[in-house]
């Protein structure tokens, strides 16, 4: 499994102040190759949008433990659009209830994974993504 | 749309990724369609050992001297960080130290691994300058990987070189030793509110400042705080000066040949790199003559050096 060449954001917006799980996925995302930009705590929409343009990446990890990331993932797709970059993807994790997965991808998520998955499975579900 | 809108600034992004990751091949084609910049923009370079303060030491800097390039381009920044040698891939955590710029319109700020390079530089960096130069920034901020003492790569690729130290990173004998330290332009004592700041300024004045005479650069040694702006004004003015002294002295051709210089020599280091991971066979060759003698015979007829015309185009 290799994610080789592949650029990733690992993002935080909103609120909440626990990157535990975003650091530990930004470390098994480095460990299969890819190049990995963490943008820190609390930043909001339209600041992810423009590091996903100015960076260049393929994906843009969204990691939200507040409860508002229907609002987030809706936010952050619409600033992108607006950045002409819509076709960068969105994968979306932290403590996501099962009930809002299929809203989430039907948004247009391309991944919702919560700390229930193993990793390997995180990881190989992203890669397919990135093919 | 101007320059530095999201439509372009997509475009750059797209480019900058395609340049990074392009193998020699690539980066020879790319080199013959596209003439080396003409444009002059200028290139500071910033290094430093891990951890001395590199990332936040640009961005406070960028963000001043931003006020004089507002209306000439804006800046851009490039910050590497290494690639992690057993996976092939890396954190790229510069710019989280930057974040007081990201809403600055005229600044882009571009994080990149070091892939193959182990010179404190990345793979491709010439190319990508080179780009940057094209389009339009007045100035280009560079950081290299976080060095130890013998990665002076970054020396011939930027105009004015900064050093970035930080008190009681050794005793005055490290500060003796050759290396990177006898190549910058200004150095810097950053976190100069911890204990030792002084010493340490004191030291490294010893012994960058030795050779004073009125025909070449006498390097300032500058102590710059977390939070004062003192010491951040006096490293502005400085990069300035010595621009400003550079551009009275440089002869350009020597510049364009100093640069030229690094880069085949780059391209031909990691070419060699590819081609024995290509082809591990050579490894097993009797004598390291026989290895070294058919590595350059293969070499001599390499693709890479071919003109994309007479194969496949891939770029």
């Amino acid at each position: 499994m290799s994610l080789k060449g592949k650029r990733i954001l690992i993002a935080k917006p909103g609120l909440d102040g626990h990157d535990v799980g975003a650091k530990v996925i930004a470390l098994a995302l480095r460990d299969a190759g890819a190049e990995v930009i963490y943008t820190g705590l609390r930043k909001s929409a339209e600041y992810i949008a423009k590091v996903a343009v100015d960076e260049d990446v393929d994906v843009v990890g969204l990691s939200m433990l507040s409860g508002s990331h229907m609002e987030l993932v809706n936010e952050t797709m619409r600033c992108l659009k607006e950045y002409d970059a819509g076709d960068i993807k969105i994968f979306v994790g932290g403590t996501i209830p099962e009930k809002d997965r299929e809203a989430l991808l039907n948004a247009g998520a391309c991944g919702v994974y919560t700390s229930e998955m193993p990793l390997e499975d995180v990881l190989s579900d992203i890669e397919r993504q990135l093919q | 749309m101007t320059r530095l809108d999201p439509r372009s600034r997509r475009a750059l992004g797209r480019t900058l990724t395609k340049l990074a990751s392009a193998s020699v091949a690539e980066s020879l084609d790319h080199g013959a369609r596209q003439p080396t910049s003409d444009r002059d923009t200028t290139r500071i370079g910033f290094t430093g050992a891990p951890g001395a303060g590199k990332s936040t030491l640009v961005s406070r800097l960028a963000k001043r001297r931003l006020a004089a390039c507002r209306d000439q381009g804006g800046i851009a920044i490039l910050g590497i960080d290494p690639t992690s040698p057993l996976s092939g891939g890396s954190i790229l955590g510069d710019r989280i130290r930057m974040d007081n710029i990201v809403n600055e319109p005229e600044l882009y700020i571009r994080s990149l691994s070091s892939r193959s390079a182990n010179d404190g530089l990345a793979d491709n960096v010439a190319d990508l300058l080179d780009a940057l130069d094209s389009h339009g920034f007045c100035e280009v901020l560079l950081e290299t990987v976080g060095v130890g003492q013998a990665e002076h790569a970054v020396r011939h690729a930027v105009d004015s070189l900064v050093m970035v130290l930080q008190p009681n990173a050794g005793d005055a004998v490290q500060a003796m030793k050759a290396g990177i330290l006898e190549l910058a332009d200004i150095y810097v004592i950053n976190k100069a509110d911890l204990v030792g700041a002084r010493k340490t300024a004191s030291e490294v004045r010893g012994i960058v400042q030795r050779h004073r005479d009125t025909r070449t650069w006498l390097p300032p040694v500058i102590e710059v705080t977390q939070d004062g702006e003192a010491g951040l004004a006096e490293l502005d003015d400085a990069i300035s000066q010595h621009l400003d002294w550079l551009s009275k002295r440089r002869d350009p051709t020597e510049t364009r040949r100093l640069r030229r210089r690094y880069h085949v020599q780059s391209l031909i280091v990691r070419r060699v790199a590819e081609l024995l991971g290509e082809q591990p066979q050579l490894l097993d060759e009797p004598t390291l003559r026989d290895t070294y003698r058919k590595a350059l015979q293969t070499l001599a007829g390499d693709e890479a050096a071919t003109d994309p015309e007479a194969r496949r185009d891939t770029w």
